[in-house]
């Protein structure tokens, strides 16, 4: 077990299982802007392919309502019609009481009875949600969108595209997000381990997670991959490999001491020696994490908040104050049959994000712990011919936790109408909220100064208010 | 410091644009310009062509086949490359669709036994692509099948659909050699696509219910099959106005298009006529239902398609228009190069091809002329990639941007065909059955997570060496740690026949013939020199060799487990030289 013994003295070396030692660390970067006191994590959940905020909160008062549902008749339909369970129908969705009701007028809203989750969160006062955020350079309207495409985001409706402009301000081929950056204002020691276990991701590789100091982590629910030629005594029956080699091995797959020109051969040559090094490093610190009280659903989101929320367990061995997180759900892009693939989806959100707020509250840690999600843009108000929606901008969002100023919506929700000034056609809304408004305020709670917050999200300065205080 | 260096590779995903400069925050709408002019061609380095070396031989067919073996590699000794090319042209082509028609006669998704197969098209991939003599057919579906992408992964709508899968498959077989607008047209006649992005039974606006044709074909066939986002020179580098790029449309463009793919639904009774699963209608082209199709003015890209126009000439004609756009031959003809040489070709060598796919025609080094000469010829245009100067000057190679990384899926096969599997059935393989899992091998023909592919043409891996250099690197969006070792792994099981089969294993799959190699095995070294020159082309490094060499001499000979223990220095012998950076990077 040549890797274990190499990983504990490198653990030991750089102080990573002495939760002791990041105290002293902190104490003696007292003067940093960035107040990095005690811990705090902020989870991404990022919703892949574009949710339909019109199917997500819906309107409830029967005026809207009633102009909602005829925009939508065949999607309507599709969900059940006039039957008793149809889960759009008014009376079967579940009313959301915010304590700024007032702000809205007569206007009500719902959301359907898969996310009953989050509606509990919302009425317990440990949810908000945001309205109608998404990426802007300057708040505009339609006449904006209509005559000065200058003021608009590049590659609007695009999927990648957005994505990549929600989690890190630039179309396509963006290098850093506003997830790492954030972790990159509480990287002081350039140790490892702030350096390694800052931003972890469990899903794929998002740039949100890149800063200019930190390196995300890669993990995988379950543990992560080690390479089974290292992990496995016997390769085949009849064949052991002689102990004697196993450090050459490892050096082999390291390609210690190979020098190349080629930059793709480093890259592979980096790619090997992290799934050898830091793998097993993780995978020692997370066999040590207790089981978790709160029970997680068997999905694919709820298996990866488990992993967040045992990582999280385990903060003070990897000795890191600050963390960002990253999971992903996929398959939001619903241009047909939206109104059998999208239930589904919601019930996995809503429970695997409910789950984790209860395992949050079992460590102890709800008030230092902040999820949120995002998404690639909302979606169109009147449906296809494919009972689905296309691809829309802003969107409807929900923040989770025990520092949420929760039960309230943050925002202007615009009408569930088509032809009003923030329609960028079929109702695809024109953000009210920018993503960089609602990135400050989570900022702002993790610590950063505003100095920070300004270098991290470009375009806050064209906004008049940075905090929305949702946080 | 080293340890921070090693760091920079912890998983890699996210996405990105090569062309397509990031940060602009002033971009003008380009809907209605004009074409760039085609600048004077750089001419064709002149290539010598002189007979391949052992070296130039292993390169060549990393590029333009599924991975060569030792016998297919001494078979090119002396000859030439334009004339490997040439008798590639002439192999009679494999289709996907008669093999599972042979498993599956009568449609559905079980065979003669009543076994649940969804991986059925699956297999005929992979059989073909290490069995297969029309290697670089293949390679140019499969390349192709990466830009009109469809999946048949689980959770998509033709995951149960093996004969809709193969004859997408087989669509792209058969133009590989062929025009890339027959390409597209048939492409948006499949049943396939039509279902992966949900324009099948796409119907016109319905003014009573405010319904309007779903979008989806509209966007992503400019933005990814046709024209890309932003205008492109002939080189394939992005048009800038005033420093910005100029995109290519607008939303009001994709409002427009989306009206002309309505109407289409099975060649069946009627369009509501449902079909059953494996029927003819279920994968033949669609047929157009006027009644169906939006008889308003389509506007998209300058163009008018007047009210009224039929939908099949709508399509005819909307198809025209994006396919003579002037990006087409660089937006199509750069990610070939990728796909098949180095993920970074100079802009002079995106224009030769470029310039192939424009002309239709292209002069092999040898003087032969190839393409019919229509636009948009893929004979010309996989000639002018295979056979470019920059793609078979060996003195390029060492050059620190040039090269690819190795598809995951083409090192698997490429095992498969060094060691002349004996046979190669998909659907028993429990490590292969959805491969491409991250903890798989992350790739598997037509099994992407989304119509963007597996990796983006620009991906660049944030704090990885080539991003730092300015390099794009798209197989690095599904290598990371993870599953870097994940593909790793499985390639494990099958080098040492570990692999557990679903069925009862009385007749046993992918069983690898290292007879060559076994003859070798008493002396490690000839055996990895052996296994650099079939599989890395020549290209391990001396150290890298040094400690191979010495830990294969680790594993004892011995009196009582011989053939064992021989065979066992084979195994972890290819194992080494498949790991090392020297192989998995194709260079």
């Amino acid at each position: 077990m040549i890797n274990r013994r190499k990983l504990l003295a490198n653990a030991g070396a750089a102080g990573l299982f002495s939760a002791s030692g990041m105290g002293s660390v902190l104490s003696s970067f007292s003067a940093q802007a960035a107040d990095s006191s005690g811990y705090k994590a902020l989870v991404c959940v990022f919703l892949e392919g574009g949710m339909d905020h019109y199917d997500t909160i819906l309107p409830y008062d029967q005026s809207s309502y009633n102009t909602f549902r005829g925009l939508r008749e065949d999607l309507f339909t599709a969900y059940g019609g006039d039957a008793i369970d149809n889960s759009r129908g008014r009376e079967n969705l579940l009313q959301l009481n915010p304590t700024n009701a007032a702000d809205f007028g007569s206007r009500q809203f719902g959301v359907p009875s898969q996310l009953s989750p989050l509606q509990s969160l919302f009425s317990d006062g440990n949810a908000a949600i945001v309205s109608n955020v998404g990426p802007l350079l300057e708040p505009v309207t339609r006449v904006d969108y209509e005559n000065n495409k200058n003021l608009l985001p590049p590659r609007l409706f695009s999927h990648n595209d957005q994505r990549t402009n929600w989690l890190a301000f630039n179309p396509e081929g963006a290098r850093y997000g506003w997830g790492g950056y954030f972790a990159d204002a509480h990287v002081f020691n350039p140790s490892d381990a702030q350096r390694m276990f800052s931003t972890i991701s469990m899903a794929n590789n998002s740039v949100f997670l890149w800063g200019q100091e930190v390196l995300p982590y890669q993990a995988t629910p379950g543990g992560s991959k080690e390479f089974r030629i290292m992990t496995s005594g016997g390769i085949r029956s009849g064949l052991t490999l002689p102990t004697s080699i196993r450090s050459e091995l490892e050096n082999h797959l390291m390609g210690a001491g190979v020098e190349s020109s080629s930059l793709f051969m480093r890259d592979i040559k980096s790619i090997h020696q992290s799934s050898i090094e830091a793998n097993e490093f993780f995978n020692t610190v997370m066999g040590g994490a207790p089981d978790l009280s709160a029970s997680f659903p068997s999905t694919s989101l709820g298996r990866q908040l488990e992993a967040v929320a045992e990582t999280i367990s385990m903060r003070n061995q990897f000795g890191v104050g600050r963390q960002v997180f990253y999971v992903m759900l996929p398959t939001f892009d619903t241009h047909g049959d939206q109104a059998t693939r999208l239930p589904g989806l919601h019930a996995e959100m809503a429970e695997a994000i409910a789950s984790f707020y209860q395992s949050t509250v079992d460590l102890g840690v709800q008030n230092d712990v902040t999820l949120f999600t995002a998404s690639d843009f909302g979606r169109t108000l009147n449906i296809n011919s494919r009972t689905g929606t296309d691809h829309g901008w802003g969107g409807h969002h929900f923040v989770v936790g025990g520092a949420v100023r929760g039960g309230e919506i943050y925002g202007e929700v615009p009408p569930y109408e088509l032809g009003h000034d923030y329609d960028a056609g079929r109702g695809r809304t024109i953000p009210t909220t920018s993503v960089e408004q609602y990135a400050a305020t989570l900022g702002k709670w993790f610590g950063l100064s505003d100095s920070e917050l300004r270098t991290a999200l470009p375009n806050l300065g064209s906004f008049n208010q940075t905090d929305l205080m949702f946080l | 410091m080293k340890r921070l260096q090693m760091l920079f590779a912890l998983g890699l995903f996210a996405a990105a644009s090569a062309c397509t400069s990031a940060g602009s925050d002033d971009v003008s709408a380009g809907g209605g310009s004009t074409p760039p002019p085609i600048q004077d061609q750089p001419q064709p380095a002149p290539v010598v062509e002189t007979p391949l070396t052992t070296s130039e031989s292993s390169s060549l067919l990393s590029q333009g086949t599924f991975g060569p073996s030792m016998q297919d590699i001494a078979a090119l000794e002396n000859a030439s490359a334009s004339a490997w090319v040439a008798a590639q042209f002439d192999e009679p082509m494999s289709l996907h669709l008669p093999n599972v028609l042979a498993v599956l006669p009568n449609g559905g998704f079980r065979n003669a036994n009543g076994e649940y197969v969804p991986g059925i098209a699956a297999d005929s991939f992979v059989d073909t692509a290490i069995r297969g003599d029309d290697q670089l057919r293949q390679r140019m579906a499969y390349a192709l099948s990466q830009i009109l992408v469809v999946s048949g992964a689980p959770g998509s709508s033709i995951h149960f659909e093996p004969h809709v899968q193969a004859a997408y498959m087989d669509i792209l077989v058969r133009n590989a050699f062929g025009n890339y607008r027959d390409v597209l047209e048939e492409v948006t006649y499949s049943p396939a696509m039509a279902s992966y992005l949900t324009y099948f039974r796409n119907r016109k606006a319905n003014d009573l219910t405010g319904a309007v044709p779903d979008e989806n074909y509209a966007r992503e066939i400019m933005q990814l099959f046709t024209i890309g986002l932003v205008e492109l020179n002939m080189d394939g580098t992005p048009r800038l106005q005033n420093g910005q790029p100029i995109e290519t449309y607008t939303n009001e463009d994709i409002v427009g298009l989306s009206r002309v793919f309505t109407g289409l639904s099975y060649d069946a009774g009627g369009f509501w006529s449902s079909v059953g699963n494996g029927t003819e209608p279920s994968y033949l082209p669609l047929r157009m239902y006027e009644n169906f199709h939006s008889e308003k003015e389509k506007t998209f890209l300058g163009t008018t398609i007047p009210a009224g126009v039929s939908g099949v000439e709508s399509i005819d004609r909307a198809l025209d228009v994006l396919f003579d756009h002037p990006n087409v031959a660089p937006f199509i003809s750069r990610q070939l190069i990728q796909r098949f040489v180095t993920s970074n070709p100079k802009p002079e060598y995106v224009q030769r091809v470029a310039q192939a796919f424009e002309s239709g025609s292209f002069t092999m080094p040898n003087g032969a002329a190839v393409g019919e000469g229509q636009r948009g010829d893929l004979k010309a245009t996989i000639a002018a990639v295979l056979l470019d100067a920059e793609a078979r000057d060996e003195s390029l190679r060492d050059t620190p941007e040039f090269g690819k990384i190795r598809e995951p899926y083409l090192r698997f096969v490429h095992w498969a065909r060094a060691f002349n599997v004996n046979q190669a059935s998909v659907d028993d393989q429990r490590y292969l059955w959805n491969a491409e899992n991250a903890e798989r091998l992350g790739q598997l023909p037509l099994r992407a997570s989304s119509v963007f592919n597996f990796y983006r043409p620009g991906y660049t891996a944030p704090g990885s060496a080539t991003s730092e250099a300015g390099l794009v690197a798209p197989e690095l969006q599904i290598l990371n740690a993870t599953s870097l070792v994940g593909g790793h792994d499985v390639l494990t099981h099958y080098i040492f026949s570990t692999a557990q089969v679903r069925g009862s294993g009385d007749n046993p799959n992918f069983v690898p013939d290292y007879s060559a190699e076994i003859a070798l095995a008493e002396t490690p070294q000839a055996l990895v020199d052996h296994l650099d020159t079939v599989l890395a082309g020549g290209k391990l490094e001396d150290q890298t060799k040094t400690r191979m060499v010495n830990m294969i001499d680790a594993i004892e000979i011995t009196s009582a487990n011989r053939e064992s223990d021989l065979r066992g220095r084979v195994e972890f012998a290819i194992f080494l030289t498949m790991t090392t950076p020297e192989y998995i990077v194709q260079r």
